[in-house]
């Protein structure tokens, strides 16, 4: 598993090899270039529906009369089908899209078997599509995040299924000894998510369990997603484009392999802190909780190994899109599991069980982390695939920041909505619907953080857009998000050079 | 029907909202919210497919909903034994409370007389909202007690024009009549913590609100029953339709700016019965050896007779 400075290292080593180097990079994301461009147009129009969704959930949360006399546009519809296409639509399709780039990458040849991941894109959406018709006409199956009727269930296993035995081939077709870190990340992703979703589906419908059982898988699932398919998927993402952007090796591989193996190890057992003073026998709880609190290693490590891979190179987040959003996305992740440990304590859970504090956690973990990432891992991969480099730095900023001050806001305003509703929840004397009127200012700032990111991902999808359509900028110069001259001190140019020669080499090898 | 209601329950999501468990007293405050009078059990769920233990309150706890109806109101039947202006008002809401809350029944009828304002069909006016005096005198019971008379009580003036509750709005709740859920009948979620009824505050007057066709206003009108309720209306379970010959037996006592026009009324669909079905067969209330009802001991007492609870479900005493 040592495998110290490769695929990262910077291609100057010779002028001759470096261009052999590129152009077979090239020749790579080339071949990528339809299957990767499929999965993230698609998960972009979800993103777009999703958000819609989202904005509309909000609002009638706070609002309840909103369109509430439509069957198919109650609000106890609209929620889970947002949070599915968020989930399956989005974050999956673009988790996957960037996911077969780095494997592609990573394992130095060119994408075999297209075939089998364009089919897989069109069952992928067919499948989401039907969930999401079906939850809307009334089929949800109520177990969360599983709420997919059937039908679209096995559909989405089969476009899975398609994707990871791509993928098992792709590994044993790769070249070169070394297996780099971005690699154990996204295969165990791979291999995690159908042992996931298969359990999930037997255990709650096909071989249903008794009980509250039914529970303890529903949350075990809910919170494995999070962890060992998003957040296996963001990590394996942000080791790659960290070291990848700044052109210089992951500071240490020792680290990297405690923080994936303790991560294997301690996420799965996560999910049913959830559940806490639940009708539930107490060691399953107490063992969440536990793994929680073990959870912390793979986050110091991770966090330590970014931290130190970054050092000295900060300032060039003020250039490049990529580490922005990457770094932004790493942060977000040691933020997510210390608020998760938080909220997992016993004495912390039972107070804000039943609250928005655990909508504030999903959303830490899956825009705050792994959207973030993605958003990153798309401004680096897709110049590269459509040969345009992006057209508009002030929209890249403007998408920055309107993603990263609509998720702060929402994050606040529903942890201090959720404390606080938790607090009212706890003290008797206070009528039930004084709690749900404590936390309704807290509804409509969300909602204004809501409109934020709806304004960013329409920035982005419109940015998007423009690029599929071959509009963006034919340059030798990656789109930085600041005018590279105006910051001549003699520190940042040095980095700077180191920043632009490793963008440009990877990105320009063909056009 | 039970099954089906569970099916309606899950596809609209009640399940966002609504949780369905009963924490232990030594936890939360479930029990001294009186949403059940012991916590729930593994065995409780047993035979439940899908179990809906829930993940958020933005609405309250119904792992005792059923409970809190009387027998006779549990029948699914809706508003079958209650057709306009037949029951006397409060003639079925005492029984409907439960019979563990001693007093509670007794109190509620007086008290629904007691209540300030003068027309039945004012009593939507809540005088619980603004903290009125009126709160304070009368046990939150009390106030509680005309939801639940006013599908038999208010229903006579259901027809009348909107403007007669309002006018009637004595209640110094600004809010409330602006609102003008005219007749609607509020729940009375008074601010007087200093009362400290036996019964808690937010549940005044619950008990006998639980019935079928309460939950049936509630469900089409949230609004018109609880002010404050956060809850969307769901009136794509019901349809509005002609009165052929007689008014159905199962149309909706609805009041106010809610009712259907002259000639006209609301009934429920199927799958609005039988998630009101469901709902009212969610009873948690029979005794669990593993769970000790609080019963008349203050809910600190239970908290050690809780502890060999969970080992019915195989595992040691929960730690803490």
């Amino acid at each position: 598993m040592n495998a110290t400075g490769i695929p990262l290292k910077e291609p100057s080593v010779s002028a001759a090899a470096g261009a052999t180097e590129q152009l077979e990079r090239a020749y790579i994301d080339a071949s990528t270039r339809v299957p990767v461009l499929m999965f993230y147009t698609s998960a972009m129009a979800w993103l777009i529906l999703g958000t819609l969704l989202a904005g509309f959930v909000s609002f009638k949360l706070h609002e309840p009369d909103l369109l509430s006399n439509i069957s198919f546009l109650t609000w106890g519809r609209v929620r889970p089908a947002h949070m599915n296409v968020m989930v399956y639509g989005w974050a999956s399709m673009a988790g996957i899209g960037t996911a077969i780039w780095l494997m592609a990458r990573l394992c130095r040849t060119v994408l075999r078997y297209p075939l089998l991941l364009l089919a897989g894109a069109c069952f992928w959406n067919l499948g989401v599509l039907l969930g999401v018709c079906g939850i809307l006409l009334g089929d949800s199956t109520g177990y969360q995040w599983l709420e997919f009727p059937g039908y679209a269930a096995i559909i989405l296993f089969v476009a899975y299924t398609l994707v990871v035995s791509w993928a098992v081939l792709m590994f044993r077709y790769r070249r070169g000894e070394q297996i780099y870190i971005t690699q154990w990340y996204l295969l165990g992703a791979f291999l995690w998510f159908p042992w996931l979703y298969a359990a999930g589906q037997l255990m709650l419908f096909v071989v249903p369990v008794q009980g509250v059982l039914q529970s303890a898988v529903g949350w075990w699932y809910a919170n494995n997603l999070l962890f060992l398919w998003f957040g296996a998927i963001a990590l394996g993402t942000a080791y790659y484009m960290i070291p990848k952007v700044i052109g210089r090796p992951v500071y240490s591989y020792h680290l990297a392999t405690i923080g994936f193996w303790t991560y294997a190890l301690f996420s799965s057992w996560t999910g049913m802190q959830r559940l806490v003073d639940g009708p539930f026998p107490a060691w399953m709880i107490t063992a969440s909780i536990a793994a929680m609190i073990l959870a912390m290693i793979p986050v110091a490590t991770v966090g330590l190994n970014h931290h130190m891979t970054m050092q000295g190179y900060f300032p060039l987040m003020r250039y490049s899109p990529t580490l922005r959003f990457t770094v932004f996305g790493a942060m977000s992740y040691t933020v997510f599991s210390v608020v998760g440990l938080l909220i997992s304590l016993r004495s912390v859970a039972g107070y804000v069980n039943f609250t928005q504090t655990s909508i504030a956690y999903s959303h830490l973990g899956l825009y705050a982390f792994f959207t973030m990432v993605i958003f990153g891992a798309m401004y680096y991969i897709v110049p590269r695939l459509v040969g345009r480099e992006w057209r508009y730095a002030s929209l890249i900023k403007l998408h920055f920041w309107a993603s990263a001050y609509g998720i702060g806001l929402m994050t606040l305003m529903l942890l201090a909505g959720g404390f606080l509703q938790g607090a009212d929840m706890e003290n008797p004397t206070l009528p039930f619907s004084e709690t749900v009127e404590t936390v309704l200012p807290y509804l409509r700032g969300r909602s204004l953080a809501g409109i934020l990111l709806t304004a960013a991902h329409f920035i982005f999808a419109y940015h998007f857009g423009l690029m599929l359509l071959g509009l963006g900028r034919t340059s030798t110069v990656p789109t930085f998000l600041n005018p590279v001259e105006a910051e001549e001190t003699s520190g940042k140019v040095s980095l700077l050079s180191s920043l632009e020669s490793s963008v440009r080499s990877l990105s320009h090898g063909w056009d | 029907m039970f099954e089906r209601g569970a099916r309606v329950y899950a596809a609209n999501g009640c399940i966002y909202c609504h949780s369905q468990q009963v924490r232990p007293a030594y936890a939360a405050a479930d029990i001294e919210r009186k949403w059940g009078d012991r916590r729930s059990a593994p065995r409780d769920y047993i035979f439940e497919r899908p179990v809906f233990l829930g993940k958020m309150r933005m609405g309250q706890d119904l792992a005792n909903i059923g409970a809190h109806a009387s027998a006779e109101q549990a029948s699914p039947a809706p508003t079958g034994a209650a057709p306009p202006g037949g029951s006397p008002s409060g003639g079925t809401s005492p029984a409907a409370s439960p019979a563990p809350q001693g007093g509670a029944p007794a109190a509620a009828s007086p008290a629904a007389k007691q209540s300030p304002n003068p027309s039945p069909a004012t009593q939507g006016a809540s005088p619980g909202l603004a903290g009125s005096p009126a709160t304070a005198s009368s046990p939150a019971t009390a106030a509680a007690a005309s939801p639940g008379a006013s599908p038999g009580s208010s229903s006579p003036p259901a027809g009348a024009p909107p403007p007669g509750p309002k006018t009637g709005l004595a209640s110094p709740s600004p809010a409330a009549a602006a609102n003008a859920t005219p007749g609607g009948v509020t729940a009375p979620s008074s601010g007087s913590q200093t009362a400290g009824p036996p019964w808690p505050i937010q549940t005044i007057g619950e008990p006998p609100m639980y019935s079928a066709a309460w939950h049936h206003v509630h469900l089409y009108s949230p609004r018109s029953i609880n002010f404050d309720s956060n809850m969307p209306a769901y009136r794509f379970l019901y349809k509005k339709r002609r009165i052929s010959d007689a008014r159905s037996a199962e149309a909706l006592q609805l009041t106010g700016s809610d009712a259907p026009p002259e000639g006209w009324e609301v009934v429920p669909t199927y799958d609005a019965k039988c998630l009101v079905a469901y709902m009212m067969a969610l009873n948690q209330s029979h005794p669990l050896s593993e769970a000790r009802s609080a019963g008349g001991a203050p809910p600190a007492a239970a908290s050690p007779a809780v502890s060999p609870g969970p080992s019915a479900a195989g595992s040691p005493a929960p730690a803490k």
